[in-house]
């Protein structure tokens, strides 16, 4: 098969860690990130959320002046500093190769664009500042990494709600298999911000409504879910050709091996759901070349939605004729629901699970639901042998992606 | 690998709804432009701009409640009808699993955070309601057509601002060519909204009066709105139902200048190796292409770099080379511009007529090439390329030419 | 006003558009070499030095200065030219 596409190194800026490798350990340690928001004045104020605290854009940006960056574009760079450290891609070579990048989010800069408006219509518009316009637009993100790190070939920004960050990464896949581009950092990036937060809340999306309380539960597949806990995150990751890794004897993560994708136009209303994602996981196992029995687990996009886990668990147990023995397990209660981020995050923790051979459980998973197919699926850590996984990433409204990933 | 045809246009824009209105208007040399209304521009030092007016999205929207819509995917909707009318193709009839959407945006539904920030502003952040979440993300846009259809295919969004059409249809084309679809729609829409009025107003990119790409007194360019749509199929699936082809998608090229985030790269170096790609992934040399249809925003940077960048890349075929902006008739309209510039090519290649640059009163001595000035013209296309240069600094070209069978 | 606080409120301006401590701004650095910044932040300086500074320009007038403001020390003579006439007119 023509350009088989391998991950050559990964970034990730997470609550629980800013290297795979912590990541991996606290979701192994079951460690969670929900924080209370700090939103004086507005009223997500106390609200539940993820955040990266204390993130510096230094740290990773260095000296350089990095003021016309807004917050999503920090994480989004950052996150591309390390993956292109993690992979060997220096200055020098970014000066003499092309490189491209794909970049998932939803929201991209929300909070910049609406702020921008609000200083245009209290104070006027000649009060309205450049350097905002400039991160107004949907790939402000992808456009300011690419200035920042000199990467000069495709530039894309992928914008599918939840599965923002695994379409990246898959649509970057199709580009390097159609010969269309030799390397390229592809993943996805989602700053938390008042705009986003409230809107999911009015949307009552969010576990309690928001605030945290004995009854905001948002353990994926548990029987006392009531909606996600909204996270931040940026994670990417650089994918390069088989050939051209072992060329120049870089490290393999793992290989991409297929995915799918389907559309859900009753936007998670009916009972159509679990055939379309089914649909979605068909086709990433048809593009892998692979059957069900070969999968050894599933990182789900599960986040506590209600409806949404339940159409995910159904789908997944329609497919695997032995759902009950797939360990099926997901990074969002310790993370959230991180949007943009998150299939990349996902695909970031499976690579260690597979080097590691700990598939980190769903950790707070205590009231499994009545007839619950996924019995393998708990809060207990699996240990094991992982060299094929299934990675999917849905949205509440439509778009959803599944993923195959091989050691 | 199938090969990948237009069949069907739609678009909906200030000089007309639907293939005929438009092309009609456009080889005229009408233009879109007026005074802006759908906001108070009497703090701002311009007032002009591409609004469509008296559109009616009740008109085109069947299977969901127009007013439950932003904008965009009114505009977007709307355009997918025409399109598929256009086609010759049943809306109710399409294959949901291989009928895919494929969209390209700007800004999205600009005009949400315009209705989220005056509540809160009033200090009534109760009025924001679960429209906010349900309208706002621009992947919204690209869902509300696959809404509207029931259609289960690939379904993606690129919010690639003004290079977002050309990456639809880029997108769409690799998809039906990898047999994840038989039948795409694809293109871009964007709304008229204060926000990007305002962004543009503060950067002094907004001409006072009207939008003249590549003159010597070009003042800058003219916000506008719109949606593009076209029905790309394989080859096979058009033959099959006899469907007449506007054109075929040659091939296409990305680049990043990396350099700008709101200017392009005086030595054009990135728009460049994107026309290149696209020549060579089509396999023809820039002495085949028989028309540009160009960026052409009509600022001093733009128009200037894009000569540069096309004399690098054509040498002297750029002085035979007829290249056009329609933005001199409907404005900027965003990430829907490339997906009606699209639309444009393909139009050109079926009717051998390529639309004027208007307003094109005196040339710049910089910008030495023939734009069309003024008058639309006969001329015989085969191939056509489309160039699109975006904020963030990425470039697009697609190219299309004359199915020959 | 005082050229020195005009200077002195300028380099605020530039640090808060910059991140570069005012300290570390030369009285004559020019903003493209020494400073590094893009016609972009420089618009941002311009917008905000107008502002600070209550100059009222008008978008034709800021849009024509800013090609002629290289320097700090432009900016500076700049603002100062402004309030000068202001007073006297």
């Amino acid at each position: 098969m023509a350009n088989r596409v391998v991950i050559t190194g990964a970034g990730v800026l997470s609550a629980l860690g800013d290297t795979p490798e912590t990541l991996y350990a606290g979701l192994c340690a079951g460690q969670n990130g929900v924080g209370t928001l700090s939103h004086p004045d507005l009223p997500t104020d106390g609200y539940a959320g993820v955040e990266i605290s204390g993130f510096s854009p230094q740290t990773y940006l260095g000296d350089k002046n990095f003021r016309p960056l807004d917050r999503t574009s920090h994480l989004a760079a950052s996150a591309v500093h390390l993956a292109l450290s993690d992979s060997g891609w220096t200055e020098d070579k970014l000066r003499e190769q092309i490189v491209g990048l794909v970049l998932g989010t939803m929201f991209c800069s929300v909070r910049t664009i609406a702020e921008f408006d609000r200083r245009a219509i209290t104070l006027g518009p000649s009060y309205a500042k450049p350097l905002d316009f400039a991160n107004t637009v949907i790939n402000a993100a992808s456009g300011q990494t690419a200035i920042w790190h000199h990467l000069r070939g495709i530039n894309s920004t992928i914008s599918t709600g939840l599965s923002s960050g695994l379409q990246a990464i898959a649509y970057a896949t199709d580009l390097i298999h159609a010969g269309r581009a030799d390397r390229l950092v592809a993943g996805g990036v989602e700053e938390l911000c008042f705009e986003s937060v409230y809107g999911f809340g009015r949307a009552g999306l969010l576990a309690g409504d928001g605030k945290p309380s004995e009854n905001a539960v948002a353990i994926p597949f548990d029987a006392r879910r009531n909606g996600f806990v909204p996270g931040e995150a940026a994670a990417f990751l650089m994918l390069e050709t088989l050939d051209a890794a072992r060329a120049r004897g870089s490290k393999i993560l793992a290989e991409i091996k297929g995915y799918g994708t389907a559309y859900d136009p009753t936007w998670g209303r009916t009972a159509k759901t679990a055939a379309v994602i089914e649909q979605a996981m068909t086709g990433a196992l048809r593009d892998a070349r692979r059957t069900p029995s070969d999968i050894r687990c599933l990182s789900a996009s599960a986040n506590g939605s209600v409806n949404m886990d339940a159409f995910e668990a159904e789908a997944i147990a329609r497919l695997f004729a032995q759902a009950g023995d797939l360990p099926v397990t997901s990074i969002k209660t310790a993370l959230g629901e991180s949007m943009g981020a998150s299939g990349a995050l996902q695909i970031v923790a499976m690579t260690q699970t597979m080097q590691n051979g700990t598939l980190p459980g769903i950790h707070g998973l205590t009231h499994i639901p009545e007839n619950f197919p996924l019995t393998a699926s708990c809060a207990e850590n699996r240990h094991g042998d992982f060299p094929i996984a299934l990675i999917n990433a849905i949205n509440y409204d439509g778009h959803c992606c599944s993923l195959v990933l091989e050691k | 690998m199938d090969r990948v045809v237009i069949t069907g246009v739609g678009l909906i824009t200030s000089i007309g709804e639907g293939r005929q209105t438009f092309w009609e208007n456009l080889l005229a040399g009408r233009s879109g432009i007026s005074e802006v209304q759908s906001f108070d521009t009497s703090a701002y030092s311009v007032h002009r701009g591409g609004e469509i007016k008296r559109f009616a999205p009740e008109k085109y929207v069947r299977n969901q409640s127009p007013g439950e819509l932003g904008r965009s995917s009114q505009l977007a909707i709307a355009a997918s009808y025409l399109a598929l009318a256009d086609a010759g193709m049943d809306p109710e009839r399409l294959d949901p699993v291989m009928t895919g959407v494929s969209m390209g945006t700007t800004s999205g539904e600009p005009n949400q955070v315009e209705r989220f920030n005056d509540a809160l502003v009033a200090q009534e952040p109760e009025r924001i309601g679960p429209e906010f979440i349900g309208r706002y993300p621009c992947h919204r846009i690209a869902g509300y057509v696959a809404g509207e259809f029931g259609l289960t295919g690939c379904n993606m969004m690129i919010p690639a601002a003004c290079a977002a059409g050309n990456y639809a249809m880029a997108y769409a084309f690799d998809a039906i060519r990898a047999g994840r679809a038989d039948v795409m729609l694809a293109g871009g829409a964007d709304a008229f909204s204060r926000i990007t009025y305002t962004g543009f107003a503060r950067l002094f990119a907004i001409a006072p009066e009207k939008c003249q790409p590549f003159a010597l007194n070009r003042k800058g360019m003219m916000p506008g709105e719109g949606a593009g749509i076209l029905v790309l199929e394989s080859l096979a699936n058009a033959q099959n139902r006899n469907a007449p082809i506007y054109a075929e998608v040659a091939g296409y090229g990305l680049s990043c200048d990396a350099f700008h985030m709101t200017g392009g790269h005086p030595q054009g170096d990135g728009a460049a190796r994107a026309m290149r790609q696209a020549l060579t992934s089509s396999g023809l040399t820039p002495e085949e292409v028989d028309y540009i249809s160009a960026h052409g925003t009509g600022t001093k940077s733009n128009d200037q770099h894009e000569t540069v960048a096309v004399k690098k890349v054509f040498a002297d075929a750029a002085y035979r080379t007829p290249i056009s902006s329609i933005k001199s008739m409907i404005g900027h309209t965003m990430g829907a511009a490339s997906a009606i510039e699209s639309v444009v090519c393909a139009l050109a290649i079926s009717t051998s007529r390529i639309p004027p640059t208007i307003n094109l009163d005196e040339p710049d001595p910089e910008c030495d090439l023939d734009y069309v000035p003024n008058v639309a013209r006969e001329h015989t296309v085969r191939v056509a390329m489309n160039n699109a240069y975006a904020f963030g600094g990425t470039n697009a070209s697609l190219i299309l030419r004359k199915f020959e069978g | 006003m005082e050229m020195e606080a005009i200077r002195s409120t300028v380099k605020e301006i530039i640090a808060n558009a910059t991140n570069i401590n005012p300290v570390d701004i030369g009285d004559t650095a020019s903003f493209q070499e020494d400073l590094g910044l893009d016609s972009l932040s420089l618009l941002e300086i311009a917008v905000d030095v107008d502002h600070m500074f209550k100059l009222n320009l008008s978008d034709e007038e800021l849009s024509a200065r800013l090609q002629e403001l290289r320097t700090v020390q432009d900016a500076v003579e700049f603002v100062q030219s402004f309030k000068t006439q202001g007073v006297s007119a």
